[in-house]
């Protein structure tokens, strides 16, 4: 099984690498939007699935990203290169400070404070505090990623630029599994008192993993700002928050089963376009019937029926 | 002085469409533990309801008649869909882990809110004048007939559950339930028939506060859901979730607040303020403002 997985990892890898190469402009475009947006997604498994708080705000902190970069781009001329490191720290810092006040909070109410800090987040950008956002319109004309003299503006250099970020983060998940901080993470999600019992410092924890996580998605939002060279308000609205959210829970908060959950979410509608009025329809349908048949989510596929004395069920959640 | 009085009337007519929804909210979750995220889009969807009801039943009719009728005619129907929803999308996960439960509800809420979408379309629709204009000016107030109905009607129906919760035996079993449902069950209360009649009641009173919503604001969209769905969210936690005059007095509470930030500082902030409200009564007093502090299992 052990072997499987790092096989079929390498194999994702490989077919990735060579992927831009064999598609058309437009889903060039579409590739590095489910690269994207698949970082983002990693990134709420490591508050949502890994650290077990219910965050639903993590479109937040991806738009966080995307407009330092479009702000310090556009108004104040720094390069693309050097936005980067502040589009990364600016959401920690933000990340930091709104998690400690309310990370000893239950989960629904925490949902409910993450939607709230979402909702504030994109009413701010709409109304153009300090005259730097834009307001609704948001923020054109960004310029393209300078690396070592060369200007990466097309479509597949922006892959491989959003590529190299999904290879950073999954090393991050990975390494993350294995060490002293993901089994503490691992430890609290399953049983906070208990964890906190045998010395760990349960609140230091989620905030670490709410930081990580703004981090990751913050860079992220830098690469969808360089993507598109421009953004604005509705693309980090609450309800990708709420994609984002179920996206991990569908997944069954596993590598493969995020990165399934946002190619049905973000590429099959591309496949699909002349029924895409009814995507929203389909998907709150596919929502409810995945949970009713597999609670914990798609991934780790199963097949045929097990009997029940012979799974010792792992505890998801409260 | 105007303002005030003004703002209070508004605030008292806006806070009365937040009760009613978040009367809604606050049963399913006491008995259910479940933020019930499709409830705000069972509000919308009344509004439309209402809307064809007026236009294909009742040929266009708003004498007062037509008006209760539609109000009746809409109301179970919503009844009818709340209990659908639960007991398709909720009740095979009544075990299941927490947030099985929270994606099911999500995926129930772009459903309905979608459904909305493709029936009636996506651009926004006039709700029709039901109620004749009427005004009453106190000074420079102006009161409409409409907000004193609101008011009047919410008053009525929560009074009317409150004492229907608090004084009949039926009620007292919806109480037993939220309290602790094994040992309800251990009573002999069927708790699928409380959960079944919780759904009814919540989706009817928030039929009615949609239909509130059409009639007050008569602009309706199939979006809308989600806007007046987490005010009376945060009316319910305000209020202390789960508990039912909470829900009432959140309701208007958070009405007042929104229409004297709207009024006196700004419309356009109304939403960050409320939500800041929120976050800063979570932070304070996370059981609310009515509920009480009970040992939390974590």
């Amino acid at each position: 099984m052990k072997k499987l997985s790092i096989v079929s990892l390498l194999v994702f890898l490989l077919v990735m690498a060579i992927l831009p190469h064999l598609l058309d402009p437009r889903w060039q475009t579409v590739a590095v939007t489910f690269l994207v947006f698949s970082v983002v997604a990693l990134s709420q498994d490591i508050v949502l699935g890994k650290a077990g708080m219910f965050n639903m705000g993590q479109a937040m902190f991806f738009g966080m990203g995307a407009y330092v970069t479009a702000i310090l781009n556009s108004h104040f001329g720094w390069p693309i290169m050097a936005t980067i490191p502040v589009a990364i720290i600016a959401p920690v810092l933000v990340g930091i400070v709104l998690a400690a006040p309310i990370v000893h909070l239950r989960g629904d109410y925490l949902l409910v404070v993450t939607i709230g800090f979402n909702i504030v987040f994109v009413q701010v950008l709409i109304n153009n505090l300090g005259g730097v956002t834009g307001g609704p319109n948001g923020i054109f004309g960004i310029d393209p990623l300078r690396l070592f003299g060369f200007e990466l503006s097309s479509q597949v250099a922006i892959y491989y630029y959003a590529f190299a970020v999904l290879l950073l983060t999954l090393a991050i998940m990975i390494n993350l599994d294995k060490s002293k901080v993901g089994r503490a993470l691992h430890y609290l999600r399953e049983d906070p008192l208990a964890a906190e019992s045998i010395g760990i410092n349960t609140r230091l924890y989620k905030i670490f993993a709410f930081g990580l996580g703004a981090g990751i998605a913050g860079l992220a939002g830098s690469v969808f700002a360089t993507q598109y060279s421009a953004v604005s308000p509705e693309a980090f609205e609450f309800i990708q928050s709420v994609l984002f959210f179920s996206i991990v829970l569908v997944g069954g908060s596993s590598i493969p089963g995020v990165l399934i959950g946002v190619f049905v979410m973000f590429v099959l509608p591309e496949i699909f376009r002349e029924f895409s009025t009814w995507r929203f329809f389909v998907f709150g349908f596919a929502m409810i019937l995945t949970m009713i048949l597999r609670p914990r989510g798609i991934w780790p596929a199963t097949f045929g029926k097990i009997p029940k004395f012979l799974i010792k069920e792992p505890k998801n959640g409260g | 002085m105007e303002t005030f009085f003004q703002q209070l009337a508004n605030g008292l007519t806006i806070g009365s469409m937040f009760a009613l929804v978040a009367l809604g909210y606050t049963m399913v979750y006491g008995v259910m533990r479940l933020i019930n995220f499709a409830h705000g889009d069972m509000v919308a969807a009344s509004a439309f309801v209402g809307l064809t009801v007026y236009t294909q039943v009742m040929g266009q009719a708003s004498s007062l008649f037509a008006v209760i009728a539609i109000f009746m005619l809409t109301a179970g129907l919503m009844a009818c869909v709340g209990v659908v929803l639960e007991r398709v999308a909720y009740r095979p996960l009544r075990t299941a882990p927490r947030l099985s439960a929270v994606v099911s509800a999500l995926g129930a809420s772009l459903v309905i809110q979608n459904g909305i979408m493709l029936i009636w379309g996506p651009r926004m629709r006039i709700f029709p004048e039901l109620v004749p204009q009427h005004y009453w000016h106190f000074g420079g107030v102006v009161i409409s007939l409409i907000q004193v109905l609101i008011l009047v009607i919410s008053l009525v129906l929560m009074v009317a559950l409150y004492l229907f919760i608090e004084k009949t035996r039926i009620g007292a079993a919806v109480r037993a339930s939220s309290i602790d449902q094994d040992a309800a069950r251990l009573m002999g209360i069927n708790v699928n028939n409380i959960i079944a009649l919780i759904f009814i009641i919540g989706s009817s009173l928030g039929a009615i506060g949609g239909l509130f919503i059409g009639l007050y604001y008569r602009g309706i969209t199939f979006n809308m859901g989600w806007q007046y769905g987490l005010y009376a969210f945060i009316a319910a936690i305000l209020g202390g979730i789960g508990n039912i005059p909470g829900a009432m007095l959140g309701g208007m509470l958070l009405g007042l607040f929104s229409a004297f930030i709207s009024g006196y500082v700004s419309s356009t902030w109304a939403d960050a303020f409320t939500f800041m409200l929120l976050i800063f009564i979570l932070i304070v007093r996370p059981t609310g403002l009515l509920g009480e502090r009970v040992a939390e299992k974590v």
